[in-house]
């Protein structure tokens, strides 16, 4: 609306509503006046002139009304333009203003940047986890169901899973599914598949249709029928090059053809995930109630409560336990049901809060930071705003100019959030342990943007208002007296900053404690034990293919054969085979029934890992004999007497004192089989994890088998030998895989990852929070030295001592740290608790870690500090008064 | 006086008006003096209708309002066609004379 080429001025002032009625009401007045003036001059006597004049112009009312309602809608459209345009001139200055303080802004877009956009991709993971549906059709009548035997959940054997479905009522469908492993052959090479094997009853009952081909059907559940394999979306992508025409060809997995005949669609659910093919499960008529294998998974019928359901699996499985008890006798275990989502969720709020509640306060601390710089750049420009609003500026004006600015620094931190989120999305989803379900689900879509823009709105608001508000705050002419130094509202500025530096250390007081408390404990899950020597140690995982090692002779010779060979490679002292590997992976959990004190009827049997070994796993990993004697080759023969071999644990746990050797049971809940004899006791291995106490290990006799983990013990760097284990494997049978290969020590490293990953993920932002509090604090002290350089010049000419302007300037920073870190050790206190479970022989309270903390925290603000402090002392009082 | 005054079609005030200020920047009561004469009277032109078209225009930017000192120097408020304004006025004078044109021709008959 700038028809003149003029620039409007800043404070341009909105036509008031009496303004335009006066204006009309002067117009029809001068109008009326020169008609009377008119027939006056016509020789009209003036009574009756006025009265012409005004009968002559119609209804004055009429038109007042009229022209006033015209004259608003025009007010109101130039306002309109004049506020765009406005915005666009204070979008303008203040780009031009942030662009020449470059570091200012930077910190300020980089850091909230970072907070916003960490915030938003944990929202995402926590939406994915928690808050979306499963993608599975109708997921609410999707259940889990599994036999619970408090404290343990069990799963179902072939036995129990064709009785549920067929007995059941409940349920419009169910299904069973287990974990497979198969070697896939290519021809020149081999390489080992993870799948499942499934009912055929599966995807139908999920409500999963194959995108290309068909999906299983009940006659390929049938004993005997030709074998058929569905393959994932990803395996058909980079195996198979994506064609359509694959359906009706054959692969070769685990040395036997199977027809392929459906791919699955990309998107699959958190069952799908990772695996490569699905076969189907051919039961047969099983010989006892074990073993116990199957998830299983049901759909309930429309309008079925899950208590109802529950109260059904509960009188099938009271049903069938007599026909069983021969080879079962766990009478307190029963079937029971929950929600699948809920299952798959699992015990992970604790981990999702953390992770949530360290990005979010690092987040807050971002924008107290940029609040804080943003007082400072503000009360350095009190003068220059003092003058616009003597010129005329408006107070709103003023306010509206400097949340432009704060908004011109939200919308670049935005944009630069959102290039967070795109990374943190990309992070999360290809993270290799989960500690939060679902997190390939993760995407930037429904509540994502939502949460951006409102963490977004919230970051300008904390950073913008405060400033703005200051900025306009006290007496203006004051300011302009007292050059924006030293006024009453300039001390409200200090007072705020104080208490934004103080609230930032109150914050990261408590996140630096928890990153301590998670490095501690990740520091004390490295020091256990684990057992064995784990230097000069490489192991593998190797499979035959079922179909082409048929009898136990050719099983048997190739593990001999393997063993002798990778035996005779340079560099290897030691070969062993186990089902089992430590620190984390038991193959079996077995039961058993000691014959010196028998379980009672009904009660549930003790259970421990169950390692199968070969006779040389004990020196390979240099696991001591303590009681009795080692395993031996003769232990292996179908005709040995069985024999075991237990650890220190399993010992204390049941003989306390006594020695175990000599000590006999039953295993598996079998009732008639032979006794099985404890003929050693060895030192304890971690075989369930480094957190989880030892509670002891059955070491028995393996032979046969097609799946095992090699071990090696080497002279010198296991990764030397890698690859010529890798040409012994192939060059003895290429159709059998070897998988898995990896050092001791990167087993140990494997399975602290979870905990590694999110202590990385605290620590990084606990370090972000500390880096801008000690920011903070360096600013307010950088400041008030440059504000007080009049006042601390008079000091030192008058011959105050340089340490006692060190300790003023010290004592106004350090009240402000230790008052926020005392705050902070108090939020610590009652709020550490919450993450026990996350942590590992450390107290929630340790006091230690608490105290560490306070004096890193205490140190450093200390170091920020003494440089403006030191600077406060540098001063020459006869140069910085004359300038005064 | 004639003897009979015609009241003014719906629609041709906007175009009086325009086409009044066209030579230079009037006020309302020299605008409604100078129709008077150019029609010599035959058309009714209330004055009321006058000023309700005149803010009109300026709403819609057809003509600006400035208050200015008047011949016999009072304050006054003066119209002037804008750009908007003048480009209409031209649209408006052919579309009227068209109109009568084919209005004419029809009455020939």
């Amino acid at each position: 609306m700038d028809r003149n080429g003029r620039s409007r001025p800043l404070w341009y002032v909105r036509r008031e509503r009496k303004h335009v009625q006066d204006e009309i009401d002067e117009e029809i007045r001068f109008h009326l006046q020169l008609r009377v003036d008119e027939l006056v001059a016509q020789g009209v006597r003036a009574e009756e002139a006025r009265a012409e004049a005004l009968r002559k112009f119609g209804s004055v009312e009429r038109t007042r009304r009229y022209c006033r309602r015209q004259d608003e809608r025009k007010e109101a459209t130039i306002h309109r333009h004049l506020m765009v345009e406005d915005l666009a001139q204070d979008v303008r200055i203040a780009l031009r203003g942030l662009v020449h303080a470059p570091i200012l802004t930077a910190t300020i877009i980089a850091t909230v940047a970072l907070g916003i956009g960490a915030t938003t991709v944990i929202f995402g993971a926590i939406e994915a986890a928690f808050l979306r549906p499963l993608p599975y059709k109708d997921p609410g009548r999707l259940v889990w169901i599994y036999t619970d035997a408090p404290p343990f959940e069990f799963r179902f054997s072939v036995a129990d899973y064709l009785a549920l479905e067929a007995q059941q009522t409940q349920f419009e469908s169910i299904a069973g599914f287990t974990s497979r492993t198969m070697p896939f052959s290519t021809g020149t090479a081999a390489e080992l598949l993870q799948g499942r094997v499934v009912s055929w009853t599966y995807f139908r009952t999920l409500g999963i249709v194959p995108a290309l081909g068909r999906d299983l059907s009940e006659s390929d559940g049938t004993r005997g029928a030709p074998p058929v394999v569905i393959v994932s979306h990803g395996f058909w992508q980079q195996r198979l090059g994506g064609r359509t025409d694959v359906i009706g060809t054959v692969l070769r997995l685990d040395g036997a053809d199977y027809e392929l005949v459906g791919v699955l669609p990309a998107a699959v659910g958190p069952l799908e995930q990772r695996q490569d093919f699905f076969v189907a499960a051919q039961f047969s008529p099983p010989p006892r109630r074990g073993p116990f294998p199957y998830w299983i998974v049901g759909r309930l019928q429309p309008g079925v409560s899950h208590s109802a359901a529950a109260s059904e699996l509960r009188a099938i499985n009271g049903r069938i336990f007599p026909i069983w008890q021969a080879s079962y006798q766990d009478e307190k275990a029963t079937w029971s049901l929950t929600d699948l989502k809920a299952r798959l969720v699992g015990d992970t709020r604790t981990t999702a809060g953390l992770a949530l509640a360290a990005v979010a306060l690092m987040w807050l601390i971002a924008c107290m930071n940029a609040s804080n710089l943003l007082i400072a750049r503000v009360t350095a420009r009190r003068r220059e705003l003092a003058v616009r609003a003597a010129l005329g500026a408006s107070r709103g004006r003023i306010v509206r100019f400097l949340l432009v600015e704060s908004s011109v620094l939200g919308s670049g931190a935005a944009l630069a959030g959102l290039a967070v989120v795109w990374a943190g999305i990309r992070l999360a989803r290809g993270l290799s342990t989960n500690y939060l379900p679902r997190m390939q689900e993760i995407a930037f879509d429904g509540w994502m943007p939502g949460v951006l823009l409102s963490v977004t709105l919230l970051s300008v608001a904390i950073f913008g208002m405060i400033p703005s508000l200051h900025g306009v705050a006290g007496p203006i002419d004051e300011s302009l007296r007292a050059g924006g130094r030293s006024s009453t509202s300039s001390r409200a500025a200090r007072r705020m900053r104080r208490a934004l530096v103080g609230s930032q250390f109150a914050i990261s007081t408590p996140l630096l404690i928890v990153s301590a408390l998670l490095l501690v404990s990740l520091n004390e899950l490295r020091q256990v034990d684990l057992g064995f020597d784990d230097a000069n140690v490489v192991t593998g995982s190797v499979r035959l293919p079922a179909a082409l090692y048929r009898e136990e002779g050719s099983i048997t010779s190739y593990w001999d054969e393997l063993s002798r060979r990778l035996a005779a490679v340079a560099g290897v002292s030691g070969v062993a085979f186990t089902d089992s590997l430590p620190p984390d992976t038991a193959f079996n959990i077995n039961n058993f029934d000691l014959e010196d004190f028998p379980t009672p009827k009904g009660q549930s049997q003790p259970a421990t890992p169950w390692v199968a070994i070969t006779p040389a796993y004990f020196q390979v990993l240099g696991v001591r004999l303590l009681q009795g004697r080692l395993l031996e080759h003769r232990d292996t023969e179908p005709t040995a007497p069985p024999s075991v071999v237990v650890d220190r644990a399993w010992a204390t746990r049941f003989f306390q004192g006594e020695s175990a050797a000599g000590k006999r049971f039953r295993e598996g809940g079998c009732t008639d089989c032979p006794w099985t004899t404890v003929v050693g006791v060895v030192s304890d291995v971690k075989y369930s994890g480094l957190a989880e106490p030892d509670e002891g290990t059955v070491y028995s006799p393996m032979s046969g088998g097609l799946t095992r983990f090699v071990v090696i013990r080497t002279q010198g760097d296991p990764r030397a030998v890698i690859p010529t284990v890798r040409q012994v494997v192939s060059g003895l049978d290429p159709d059998v895989p070897l998988t898995g290969i990896a050092t001791a020590h990167d087993l140990v490293a494997q399975s602290l990852e979870t905990p590694r990953s999110l202590s990385l993920l605290v620590t990084t932002f606990a370090v972000v929070a500390l880096v801008l509090s000690v920011m903070g604090i360096y600013g307010v002290l950088a400041f008030y030295v440059e504000q007080n350089r009049k006042d601390i010049s008079i000091r030192l000419a008058l011959g105050g001592g340089s340490a006692e302007v060190l300790r003023l300037v010290l004592r106004q920073g350090l009240a402000v740290v230790l008052g926020g870190i005392l705050v902070g050790l108090f939020i610590a206190y009652a709020s550490t608790r919450l993450l026990s479970s996350l942590l590992f022989e450390v107290s929630a309270t340790d006091p230690w870690t608490f105290m560490t903390v306070a004096l890193l925290l205490l140190g450093v603000a200390v170091l920020a500090c003494f440089i403006p402090a030191r600077r406060a002392v540098g001063l020459e009082p006869a140069t910085v008064l004359r300038s005064e | 006086m004639p003897p009979s005054r015609l009241p003014l079609l719906q629609g041709t005030l906007d175009l009086l008006v325009l086409h009044a200020i066209a030579a230079g920047p009037a006020h309302g009561y020299g605008i409604a003096a100078l129709i008077d004469r150019q029609t010599a009277g035959v058309l009714i032109i209330e004055d009321a209708a006058l000023y309700q078209a005149l803010h009109r225009l300026e709403r819609q930017g057809l003509v600006e309002a400035e208050w200015r000192p008047s011949e016999n120097n009072r304050r006054a408020r003066y119209y002037t066609l804008t750009a908007t304004g003048r480009k209409r006025l031209r649209d408006e004078t052919s579309n009227w004379r068209r109109y009568a044109g084919a209005i004419e021709a029809v009455l020939q008959e």
